[in-house]
């Protein structure tokens, strides 16, 4: 693949267009208010479309597409099972405690509802965990332009590095945001045409079906065995594991995406951040999923040298992680190429820039504030988050380069991920809803859970992965995998924050007001206008989902 | 003008318009660009950045 003038055109004008937003913002931030947590001012359409661009970084979008060739269609239930449920549960259910409480961030959530030292865990293994994915963002981008473009692996890196510093150093979260939406757009315009002229490439969706084995082009039919279905597990492990466990993890307790519900202009819009993206998100398979689906249609129906194929890898295996790539070489010709190019980097700059800000708002006010130096000026933290996004980049570059050192870290980073959000709903669940949860149990339940998600991946093998204690329970696929240790972990969270908060003195009652659902006080219908409201918007959301899980049944 | 800056939507919509206009001059001007995958997109998003542009923030 190479470039031309036109293409190298389109990625210039995105880079200064990126920079030029940081720029605008910069104007605007005179508070650390203003720069960590964009001051609650953002309206609702923006805070809508970052919520689900903050979840479009390139791992998940070259993921789902990657996804879509392994496992078919069966991929859209990370969205019409996980996602959509969970984005309105926040919604409807948990935005009147995050938003309503004034905490800044998940962890300070935890710290008013449970204590310090619950705060605390959660603070640091997100800390860690943010800036490890950011670096691996930019490893990931790197690499990508390595080998489809050859271009010099160290100059991507610090490049990339560079233009999200200078955004997000300029502006803040709102400049993160605004990009975010950005590069929402450039993502969806960018790949759209892709998907119109690679479907019709494969003869559309009808010769697709007759092409593939049923199992790739059915969502439900072959999930009634772990042996029917190319992902390996059955309904109920699925529902569970991804509908509940990992789903509402991620979408309910995932400061990077809650971040952007939380700066919305009121409740309302904070309570509908979540619902108004569950809509563009509904349709976000078209442009993830179809492509890996189509992709590999082609690949098995391919008679020609000059037909497309998916990649091999060096074990003569399908190389899955370069079906996009490899789709937007095939079909897109010069001008197209370098939007297509574009959209790519800007997903990765999406998610680097996500972590970083969730980063600095956790470190300066979870960490630093709470911790270090209490009572400073406001002009000191405005400050010290600006010094802290500069080191989030420094070192999002070094684990960049430690990513490029060792080739399972993302494999690993993944899987301890899985491990610290996997339990950390049950918490919030109990938190929330159950007055009687006490900081003790919370604590103990997320060490609980972690350590039963260890146990479980120890005792489980899939794709040569996991198995470490001992390879009882062989499971087909590594995503199958993950959602069994996702269940163990929650479970064992659950069952322990119950017993030890039975046993350990809970808060009073006037301590937990506006923290816990039955402590706080309701408010229904502020506004006006029916379809405004969270509850129709939701019931709505939750009849097409139903009806897209049963037209691919 | 420093006004509509400010706006998200008014960014968004002149970038679109950049990028369509690359497409569509290049599409009339360059043989390599001469492919009908490059005019429908680069149409697609001129009405698009326009759209955009005359949104309220």
């Amino acid at each position: 693949m190479s470039l031309h003038f036109a293409d190298y055109l389109v990625i210039f004008i995105y880079f200064v267009f990126v920079v030029a937003v940081g720029f605008i913002i910069k104007k605007k931030i005179t508070s650390s208010n203003d720069f960590l947590n964009s001051n609650r001012s953002i309206p609702l359409w923006i805070t809508s479309l970052a919520f689900i661009s903050a979840n479009l970084g390139a791992q998940e979008v070259l993921g789902m597409v990657a996804s879509g060739a392994k496992y078919g269609i069966m991929t859209v239930h990370f969205y019409w099972v996980g996602a959509i449920f969970a984005m309105i549960f926040l919604g409807v259910f948990m935005m009147p405690f995050y938003y309503g409480s004034k905490a800044r961030s998940v962890p300070e959530y935890l710290f008013l509802r449970f204590d310090e030292k619950t705060r605390a865990l959660n603070a640091l293994t997100f800390a860690a965990m943010t800036i490890f994915s950011s670096g691996i963002s930019l490893y990931a981008l790197a690499k990508l332009l390595e080998v489809i473009l050859h271009w010099n692996f160290d100059l991507c890196i610090w490049i990339a590095a560079g233009i999200v510093m200078a955004y997000t150093l300029l502006g803040g979260l709102t400049s993160a945001v605004y990009n975010e939406v950005l590069q929402f757009f450039l993502i969806v315009l960018g790949l759209s045409p892709l998907v119109i002229v690679a479907l019709q490439d494969a003869g559309g969706w009808d010769t697709i079906k007759t092409n593939l084995e049923p199992q790739l082009t059915h969502a439900w039919k072959y999930m009634g065995s772990p042996d029917s279905n190319p992902m390996g597990i059955q309904f109920m492990s699925l529902i569970f594991g991804l509908g509940f466990v990992m789903s509402f993890g991620y979408w309910c307790t995932d400061f990077l995406v809650v971040q952007r519900a939380m700066i919305a202009k009121n409740m309302s819009a904070a309570q509908r951040t979540p619902i108004i993206a569950a809509i563009p998100k509904m349709f976000m398979p078209l442009i993830v999923v179809l492509p890996g689906v189509i992709a590999i249609a082609l690949t098995k129906s391919a008679m020609d040298a000059g037909d497309y194929r998916i990649p091999s890898d060096a074990a003569g295996g399908y190389d899955y992680t370069m079906t996009l790539p490899s789709l937007i070489a095939y079909y897109y010709p010069s001008g197209l190429l370098g939007v297509g190019i574009t959209a790519l980097i800007a997903s990765f700059m999406s998610g680097m820039a996500g972590n970083v800000t969730a980063f600095n708002s956790v470190f300066t006010y979870d960490i630093y504030q709470a911790y270090f130096f209490k009572n400073k000026s406001d002009k000191h933290y405005l400050n010290v988050g600006k010094l802290v996004t500069l080191f989030g980049i420094l070192f999002s570059i070094g684990t960049a380069y430690i990513a490029a050192s060792f080739n399972n870290i993302n494999d690993f980073l993944q899987l301890v991920f899985s491990f610290v959000n996997g339990p950390l709903f049950a918490t919030f669940l109990l938190g929330m809803f159950w007055k009687r949860t006490t900081g003790h149990g919370a604590f103990w339940g997320l060490v609980a859970g972690t350590l039963a998600a260890a146990v479980t991946h120890g005792l489980t093998i899939a794709e040569g992965k996991g198995g470490w204690i001992s390879p009882i329970y062989p499971v087909s696929s590594g995503m199958g995998q993950a959602f069994i240790v996702a269940s163990f972990s929650w479970i064992a969270n659950f069952l322990t924050t119950i017993a030890v908060s039975l046993f350990t003195k809970p808060k009073s009652d006037e301590e937990l007001r506006g923290l816990v659902y039955s402590l706080t006080e309701k408010v229904y219908g502020t506004e006006k206008r029916w379809y405004l409201r969270p509850a129709p918007l939701s019931i709505i959301l939750l009849v097409i989902t139903i009806l897209l899980n049963i037209i691919f049944f | 003008m420093s006004e509509k800056l400010n706006q998200l939507s008014f960014v968004i919509g002149v970038f679109f318009i950049l990028v369509a206009l690359v497409l569509l001059i290049g599409y009339a001007t360059t043989t390599s660009l001469k492919h009908s995958i490059n005019l429908y997109t680069g149409l697609g998003m001129m009405v698009f950045g326009l759209i955009m542009i005359r949104l309220k923030a």
